[in-house]
């Protein structure tokens, strides 16, 4: 009897524990990405996470990400993007330019904190 | 003269491996009073033949002293560790869970995202480890304190302090003299991702092992392969080094706030202001993580203390997990784990 209601409270708990983790903001529609003189900026915040998570730009034309940091000392700060073997600490306050290159149509880019926790993902299409 | 062989059976508590029979037959019988020492793991009992006039009490006694250091006691009577236990893991799950969601609640809240603007100055430190001892450091550090300081009081029964204290001294003062050489050197020491990134995964495997210990997982079939770990720590918790040194290990191991602090003593340009940056840093953190190690001693001691293992060996598991999984995300194996 009391085994049962015991059960039932964990079970509760992991159901609670895969919304936690599941439950997540929608993408950006495009407000972050500007194209200024021929040249792609895209725009993303670093504090406590990334944020906008998911962004659509165009492929084919240079590209640059700017990291924005305000007040930023949790795991966001150390930002890893494995595809193009970066690492680096973010200054706590300030912008950071990466330089993506052009990028191709398929091939999306993925940051990741130092420590696996946040993650944010560019989409390039035509 | 008649020389009288007489047999004694005792049982010995703290065997927990196939190797321990091996270790525990080549002490006794290094003893010039034993002889044929034999060790039955299944019954948990120890056979000896020996001529002393001694009273098995004694024996027990004189014994345990040369085999206490490895974790083992010998007894006459069993010594009933633990009466019927089974029902407990069906408290312990739900508490450890709730523990674990409170805590991922937490993060997820985004409380901890205060920004602190401005220059770093000490004082700014010292809230940015309070923040940092209750954020998903705490999963790693705390873990990691949590997971130990259980282990130490399950072995030891909580007879010292001393590891905690020399714990958290290790801390303080490492932080402080390796900020100090950051500032220093104006150079990375700590700061490479790979190597931190490395050491995260490995105490993310430690904390789940000691965690799969602390539930109980390792009493009913007997593990061969950690138990060389265990008697590892067995031995380096009663070192004085030891708990120093992992003291001033958790300065290297993956954590947003620390690896910020680090770039921050880095800059400051100067030793002085270099060590202030991390003592303050690590000040900070110093109430959550006292409050870990010396509550889980507190608890350990009170009548709950069996449920207090096993839920706060859930904690860990649930904690080494989140650790491990997102530190194979930090090295680029899997997705970034979660969207906290």
């Amino acid at each position: 009897m009391n085994k049962i209601a015991l059960t039932i409270v964990t079970l509760g708990l992991v159901v609670f524990m895969g919304v936690i983790f599941m439950g997540g903001e929608g993408s950006s529609d495009g407000q972050n990405v500007e194209i200024k003189d021929g040249v792609q900026y895209i725009r993303v915040n670093a504090r406590g996470g990334y944020s906008p998570k998911v962004t659509t730009a165009k492929a084919g034309i240079p590209t640059k990400l700017i990291m924005q940091t305000s007040g930023t000392f949790d795991c966001s700060a150390s930002l890893v993007i494995h595809s193009l073997n970066f690492q680096k600490i973010l200054p706590q306050n300030g912008e950071t330019e990466i330089d993506l290159g052009t990028p191709k149509v398929g091939e999306p880019l993925s940051g990741v904190c130092g420590m696996g926790m946040y993650g944010f993902k560019i989409n390039f299409e035509n | 003269m008649e020389i009288k062989q007489k047999k004694y059976i005792f049982h010995v508590a703290g065997t927990h491996c196939a190797s321990c029979k091996i270790l525990i037959e080549d002490i006794l019988g290094g003893q010039d009073f034993v002889k044929n020492p034999h060790v039955d793991l299944k019954k948990e009992i120890v056979e000896i033949e020996t001529e002393s006039e001694e009273s098995a009490e004694e024996l027990a006694a004189i014994l345990t002293s040369k085999i206490k250091g490895n974790g083992y006691t010998l007894s006459v009577e069993k010594v009933i560790t633990e009466v019927k236990n089974d029902d407990l893991i069906w408290k312990a799950l739900p508490i450890g869970l709730a523990f674990l969601a409170l805590f991922f609640m937490l993060q997820k809240s985004g409380i901890l995202n205060l920004g602190i603007g401005g220059r770093t100055t000490p004082q700014a430190s010292f809230i940015i480890g309070l923040i940092a001892s209750v954020s998903s450091c705490l999963a790693i550090v705390g873990g990691l304190v949590l997971s130990l300081s259980a282990k130490i009081e399950q072995d030891d029964k909580g007879i010292t302090k001393k590891p905690f204290i020399l714990f958290h001294a290790g801390r303080l003062f490492g932080f402080a003299l390796l900020g100090g050489i950051l500032g220093l050197l104006g150079k990375a020491i700590g700061i490479n991702f790979m190597f931190s990134a490395i050491l995260g995964l490995l105490a993310s495997t430690v904390m789940i092992l000691l965690g799969l210990n602390l539930v109980g997982v390792f009493k009913k079939n007997t593990f061969t392969l950690p138990s060389n770990l265990f008697s590892f720590f067995r031995k380096v918790e009663h070192a004085f080094w030891a708990p120093l040194l992992i003291g001033l290990g958790t300065f290297f191991l993956p954590c947003g706030f620390t690896q910020s602090m680090q770039v921050a003593a880095l800059s400051s340009g100067s030793f002085i202001s270099g060590c202030l940056i991390m003592f303050s840093f690590s000040l900070g953190t110093l109430p959550m993580l006292a409050l870990v190690s010396f509550g889980s001693a507190s608890f350990a001691h009170s009548k709950h203390a069996p449920l207090f293992f096993k839920s706060a060996g859930i904690v860990v598991i649930g904690l080494g997990i989140f650790a491990l999984l997102a530190g194979l995300a930090g090295v680029g194996i899997i997705n970034p784990l979660f969207s906290i």
